[in-house]
């Protein structure tokens, strides 16, 4: 099945992997969850010897321990989760493997924009049916969150805060009264949620104050704030592994050199020590740096370099594709780039040598380019 | 890995450890089977920590071992004493530190115990100051040890550790590394301990970043206090003696053995060095008092329970180690306020910590009914009445040693069920709290916390949550988007879970110094022990009485960092009175910089000598930096004698100085002086009048150097002359010539066209040049072409100027007013902001001067502008009648008017036709014919020659 799809979601991704931990699973599992609360930390973090499986779980999410735990425990509680951070910290990515591990269905999922209605949370009409029919529950579209309350299972709701005010607060009654009802209807107009039915939320903490939540729906949620991974073993980690993951999916057979990776790292490392202590936006960088921005550039890189290179990756084609990324407003950006390649790679270049000179080669050309 | 050897790993023979030890081995070698690298270092670490335990308990005297901060250590160690009733007590701890633990009644814990040195005699000199601290806190077995030795009479306590001046001795020759960084936040109370070596009892931790990082990984917990609470603490609470000991020492062998050899070579050889050092000690101390080992009890670190020294035990073979002398360094001592903050941060543990043991101490207290020692007279906490010595039981002698071990580490840790009206307290009154704070929380917050916290345990496998448990769970489910006030729910958990404690010094504890200060202050009426910030208010117009309180605020700001006392109105100048001070007192908070004045003094004005004179003696010194010392002592001292001795010191530093940088610090401060001695005394001090005369010469001597010199300012210059020409009357009534100031304004030949100016400004002063002169000069400057753009600099020069030579200011307005007019915008413009930043920053108090006369000179409304005429072109043009000399008047001029004709065809043939103006009255009759007059001086001739023709006829 997995083969068909670009990009398979995490249950059909893992399937093997859950069906094998549920085989093993003997601890409590709350309501109508598929894995224990341990076993979904195993899941996603990955499994150690002292866990005692027979198989090697690998780990799929890189991140404080201490913020899985509390995410899996607020869902066996009466709470919604709200995973808050970042942009490209990880949060949909974690909310796809709760959603997978819990309830084997991570892709009933409500996309917060400004377009979004109280319909997209509830139920619409399927109007031609209703004209020929009558409004009835056949001819009702539950919305991806009135599905999982009558599967009950997980509901996935990305980008909360892009919502606004009034359609988030729709949640409000589902997350603590657990039923939505059908006015429209006269009999059966009352959807339960099952057990083991819970939403999971992300927001991105950048858009504070967009559409501030009300203060009824913040106290429904936990909060889990998922901070930007600065820690550079961990963050090496995560851009290996999604790498590693698109690579796969381009199908393209490519070795991703250790140096290279250590340059990107490293050159994210000093623009976020830049942007950390400018004293305005204009000395910042657009992007938020983040590790999801890295990976962005790594596979612009890889692509770049398989479809138009000789196939390796080049320090030249990386530099390339990182200034392409983050050179996003003119002059501003731009500015800050050719500040960064004059005022560091280039002493770095002369230092360590090796791939830094390619590098920095290879960011000049594309900031003449552009300038 | 260290290295084990193989004698060291053999079991006294009978051991009861052996089974175990077989088993250990049989583990290793299947272990080994997996990992084929090195399986000798496994079997040889196993068997050793064994042979270590065992060897610690055949000891004759009995070994205690601790950990820090470890409530189950303090139980061990209440439980243990009422058991064995020893003699005497060896304590872990610097031996010098003796004196103090008497004074530990007089104080509210947790304090500490310093070691403070600033007369370095045999160490690196940058070394200064030295301190060393020892933080002792409630829940810790030290202080149970040291509150049954010294509560019970006829039971002594030895402090066994080496003595704070071989801490430094020991330590790297090398500068020492930077003081650790006390936390975010609270950060005012976690720098209680300043910047010193910390010390403390039973340091237990791994030896090696990865042994822990794997601890704590494979323990699911957060950091290195989570971990040991988890999986020792809390098993051994409830353990007997035999269980705890063996368990200690266990995990202080095994952190001793598993350390990289390379990287701790010079800790290890450290703490070897303290073990010999101890047991040399302990050995020197029973042959001294021929006391019973049976009788004794030796605490000390597990980490040192499991030493391999050759001088460990009784009856080791003598060695030839000799304890190394101490250094001259004169050391003091005293008791600072420790708090569990400042504990944390200096030994680098978990925030919140220290007081999540200080709970779970008074929880056991609690739970398993042991009565604590505890200090007679100590403040604070409950108190308890000192037990009575019960009838001595026939010590119990260390029994037969038996293997706890084996069942200890089979089994799995026996934790106490879940406390659940422990937890549900928690959980309200954190929502209390969070609401108190800002937060949205309310019951249903209650709990949601209860059940995450069960939850949580659950899934880090524990079966009652801890409190970091619960912290999390706080933290998840009230913890939203934004913290509303200045707490965040992490922080308030750690209140809640017993929040920071601060110990306190009590007052006959206190060095002599800081007594006086807290008696001096007592007047005031407040209470100085508090930590919060307190207004005083000192009315001193009605009550005099307060005036020796506010002179000795004054010196404590002085002396005090800032924050400690900060005067809120009022301030201390030369030749001001005060009438009203109210000052900011925050005395409690710090304690501990008052404390440490008194290591360098009896009283508050001997240290504030000490530092005047220090600074003064200072090889960096200054003029400026002596005058500044003059003026203190004056304003905080005022001993005549001590300000005669600053002064004369002064007067060496000038005639010292070679350059003139501090010049205008040196001549604002040595008027203001001047200016107080001539109000308050007779007659100025000896030591004024030489340094007037030693500053006349000393800078006519700089003079045409500083002229010259590249990198001295045209504001030191200006000052120089400033100070040259307002000193110069009474230099020159001193004895000083006032040619060696002509001289040097001679030879002083500038070429920065500011200097010039000065120069010139000089010269104008010292009649050498007339203003007139100066005027055409700069007249001449403007219409220079080449020169122009130099202008604005000379316009610098003149507004410096105006310091040395006030007389000038008319003038510099004059010529203010006329570059603002004349000047090109591309000249002008640019020089702009540098006239106002150097009349801002260099030359503050010019600008009234200069306004003022500005006031003087420009009109005061519009209408008056259109009208107006600058003073200098008035004078320019109405000077032009009366600039001429005047020509005779009297006679001459009559008879000219009376007989007009011939003087009017001379005037014809010389081309000049002027009427006759008519004759002045008075005097000076001719002033009226400038012309006329003019004629005649040049043309005197004739005038002569009539004047002898008539003169007969007019005689």
């Amino acid at each position: 099945m997995s083969a068909e799809m670009l990009r398979a979601p995490a249950e059909v991704k893992y399937a093997e992997e859950l069906d094998w931990l549920e085989s093993v699973d003997d601890g409590p599992k709350p309501f109508s969850w598929r894995l224990s609360p341990k076993m979904v930390r195993i899941f996603i973090l990955g499994s150690e010897r002292s866990d005692g499986l027979e198989r090697e779980i690998p780990q799929k999410w890189f991140g404080d321990r201490s913020f899985v735990e509390r995410a899996i425990v607020t869902l066996a509680s009466d709470r919604g989760l709200l995973l808050i951070g970042d942009p490209g910290t990880g949060k949909s990515w974690l909310a796809e493997l709760l959603a997978a591990a819990i309830s084997r269905n991570s892709t009933l999922v409500v996309q917060g924009t400004a377009g979004t209605t109280e319909d997209h949370i509830k139920y619409s009409w399927n109007v031609s049916m209703v004209i020929a029919k009558g409004q009835s529950r056949e001819s009702m579209i539950p919305s991806p969150i009135m599905t999982a309350m009558e599967q009950g299972v997980i509901g996935r709701f990305e980008e909360l805060t892009r919502a606004t005010s009034d359609v988030q607060d729709a949640l409000i009654s589902i997350l603590s009264e657990k039923y939505v009802s059908i006015p429209e209807l006269d009999d059966d107009a009352v959807v339960f949620a099952k057990p083991g039915f819970s939403i999971i939320a992300t927001a991105n903490s950048r858009d504070r104050g967009v559409n501030d939540l009300s203060s009824a729906l913040k106290r429904r949620f936990n909060f889990v704030r998922i901070p930007v991974v600065s820690n550079k073993k961990s963050e090496a980690e995560i851009v290996r592994f999604r790498t590693t993951e698109l690579l796969r999916r381009h199908s393209i057979e490519l070795e991703l050199p250790p140096t290279l990776l250590d340059i990107l790292l490293q050159s994210f490392a000093d623009l976020r020590a830049a942007a950390a202590s400018a004293s305005s936006d204009d000395e910042k960088l657009e992007s938020a740096l983040s590790t999801a921005e890295q990976i962005g550039v790594l596979e612009d890189a890889i692509l770049h370099s398989h479809f138009f290179g000789d196939r390796t990756l080049r320090p030249q084609t990386l530099a390339g594709s990182l200034v392409g990324s983050l050179a996003r407003r003119s002059p501003e950006d731009l500015a800050i780039l050719n500040k960064y390649w004059h005022g560091v790679v280039e002493p770095r270049s002369k230092k360590e040598g090796g791939p830094w000179q390619e590098f920095l080669d290879g960011g000049r050309q594309a900031l003449e380019t552009l300038s | 890995m260290t290295t084990t050897s193989t004698a060291a790993e053999a079991l006294a023979a009978g051991s009861p450890f052996a089974a175990l030890r077989d088993q250990l081995l049989t583990a290793a070698e299947t272990f080994a089977a997996d990992a084929a690298d090195a399986p000798d270092a496994v079997s040889g670490i196993l068997a050793g920590i064994v042979a270590d335990v065992d060897r610690a308990l055949r000891e004759p005297l009995e070994i205690f071992p601790v950990c820090h901060h470890s409530p189950a250590s303090a139980l061990a160690m209440a439980r243990r004493l009422r058991e064995k009733q020893p003699k005497v007590i060896y304590l872990e701890l610097c031996e010098d530190l003796r004196p103090l633990l008497d004074e530990l009644r007089n104080c509210r814990l947790p304090v500490a115990l310093q070691a403070f040195a600033s007369d370095l005699d045999g160490f690196p000199p940058g070394w200064g100051p030295l301190s060393v601290v020892a933080p002792i806190t409630e829940a810790s077995a030290e202080y149970q040890a040291i509150a049954y030795a010294l509560d019970t009479p006829g039971v002594e306590i030895v402090l066994v550790d080496r003595s704070s001046d071989h801490v430094f001795q020991w330590l790297p020759r090398e500068p020492p590394a930077a003081a650790p960084q006390a936390g975010e936040g609270e950060a005012e109370d976690a720098s209680l301990h300043g910047d010193a070596v910390g010390i403390e009892i039973g340091d237990l931790r791994p030896g090696f970043a990865e042994l822990e990082e794997h601890l704590l990984h494979h323990g699911k917990v957060r950091h290195w206090s989570e971990w040991w609470d988890q999986y020792v603490e809390q098993p051994l609470a409830g353990a007997d003696y035999e269980t705890y000991r063996q368990v200690m020492v266990l995990i202080g062998s095994l952190f001793r053995r598993l350390r990289p050899s390379a990287s701790s070579a010079r800790s290890d050889r450290r703490d070897e060095d303290r073990e010999r050092y101890m047991w040399t000690r302990m050995r020197e101390h029973l042959a001294a008092t021929g006391a019973d080992p049976a009788e004794c009890l030796y605490v000390c670190g597990a980490y040192h329970a499991a030493s391999r020294v050759a001088e460990f035990g009784l009856h080791a073979e003598p060695t030839d180690y000799a304890i190394e002398p101490r250094t001259a360094t004169r050391w003091l001592y005293g008791l600072i306020p420790s708090s569990h903050s400042a504990i944390e941060a200096q030994f680098g543990l978990a925030s919140g910590s220290v007081s999540i043991a200080a709970a779970t101490w008074a929880k056991a207290l609690a739970a398993s009914g042991v009565k604590p020692y505890r200090l007679q007279g100590q403040q604070g906490g409950k108190s308890g009445k000192r037990p009575k010595r019960a009838p001595a039981p026939a010590a119990p002698a260390p029994a037969e040693v038996t293997d706890r071990l084996s069942g200890f580490l089979a089994r799995p840790p026996a934790l106490s069920g879940l406390d659940e009206a422990e937890l549900l307290g928690w959980c309200v009154d954190i929502v209390r709290l969070a609401r108190r704070n800002g937060y949205l929380a309310s019951t249903a917050d209650a709990i949601a916390v209860f059940e995450t916290s069960i939850l949580l345990a659950g899934m880090r496998n524990r079966a009652r949550p801890t409190p970091y448990d619960f912290q999390d769970a706080a933290v998840t489910c009230i913890e939203k988007d934004v913290v509303p006030g200045r707490r965040d729910v992490r922080r308030l958990c750690e209140i809640l879970l017993g929040g920071d404690r601060i110990g306190q010094v009590g007052y006959h504890a206190l060095p002599p110094l800081a007594q006086d200060v807290y008696d001096r202050l007592a007047p005031l009426g407040l209470d100085l022990t508090k930590r919060t910030q307190q207004r005083a208010l000192l009315d001193l117009a009605a009550d005099p009485d307060l005036e020796p309180c506010s002179q000795l605020l004054w010196m404590l700001r002085y002396l005090l960092p800032d924050g400690a006392v900060r005067p809120i109105m009022g301030a201390r100048r030369l030749g001001e009175r005060p009438i009203q001070e109210s000052w900011d007192l925050r005395i409690g908070a710090h304690q501990r910089e008052i404390i440490e004045l008194g290591y360098e003094g009896v009283t508050v004005e001997q240290v504030l000598e000490q530092r005047l004179r220090r600074s003064v003696w200072d090889p960096q010194a200054t003029p400026a930096v002596a005058l500044k010392a003059v003026e203190d002592a004056i304003l905080y001292l005022g001993s005549r004698r001590f300000t005669d001795e600053l002064g004369a010191r002064a007067v060496e530093l000038l005639a010292a100085e070679r350059t003139v940088d501090d010049a205008p610090e040196v001549l604002r401060r040595i008027r203001r002086l001047l200016a107080h001695y001539r109000s308050t005394e007779p007659e100025l001090p000896a030591w004024c009048e030489s340094f007037v005369t030693e500053g006349y010469a000393h800078y006519c001597t700089l003079l045409p150097t500083a002229f010259v010199a590249e990198d001295t300012g045209v504001r030191q210059v200006g000052a120089m002359l400033g100070f040259l020409f307002s000193m110069e009357g009474l230099a020159l009534s001193l004895g000083c010539d006032r040619a060696q100031l002509e001289i040097a304004v001679r030879q002083s030949h500038p070429e920065a066209p500011a200097k010039v100016a000065l120069l010139w400004a000089a010269q104008t002063q010292l009649g050498m040049m007339t203003q007139a002169e100066l005027r055409a000069r700069c007249a001449e400057l403007m219409d220079n072409p080449l020169v122009l753009p130099a202008f604005p600099q000379y316009l610098s020069g003149f507004v410096q100027a105006l310091e040395p030579v006030p007389s000038l200011t008319p003038f510099v307005v004059e010529l203010l007013s006329t570059a603002f007019g004349r000047l090109p915008d591309a000249v002008l413009l640019p020089w702009l902001p540098t006239l106002i930043t150097t009349l801002r920053k260099e030359s503050p108090e010019l600008v009234p001067v200069l306004v003022r006369e500005a006031g003087r000179t420009f009109p005061a409304s519009l209408p008056a502008l259109d009208a107006w005429t600058p003073p200098w072109s008035a004078r320019a043009k109405g000077a032009a009648p009366s600039a001429g000399p005047s020509g005779g008047g009297g006679p001459v001029a009559a008879l000219l008017a009376a007989h007009p004709a011939p003087t009017d065809a001379v005037a014809a043939l010389l081309g000049i036709d002027a009427p006759w103006a008519p004759a002045a009255p008075g005097a000076g009759e001719a002033a009226g014919h400038p012309e006329a007059a003019a004629l005649l001086a040049a043309h005197p001739g004739t005038a002569t020659a009539v004047a002898a023709l008539l003169s007969p006829a007019l005689s």
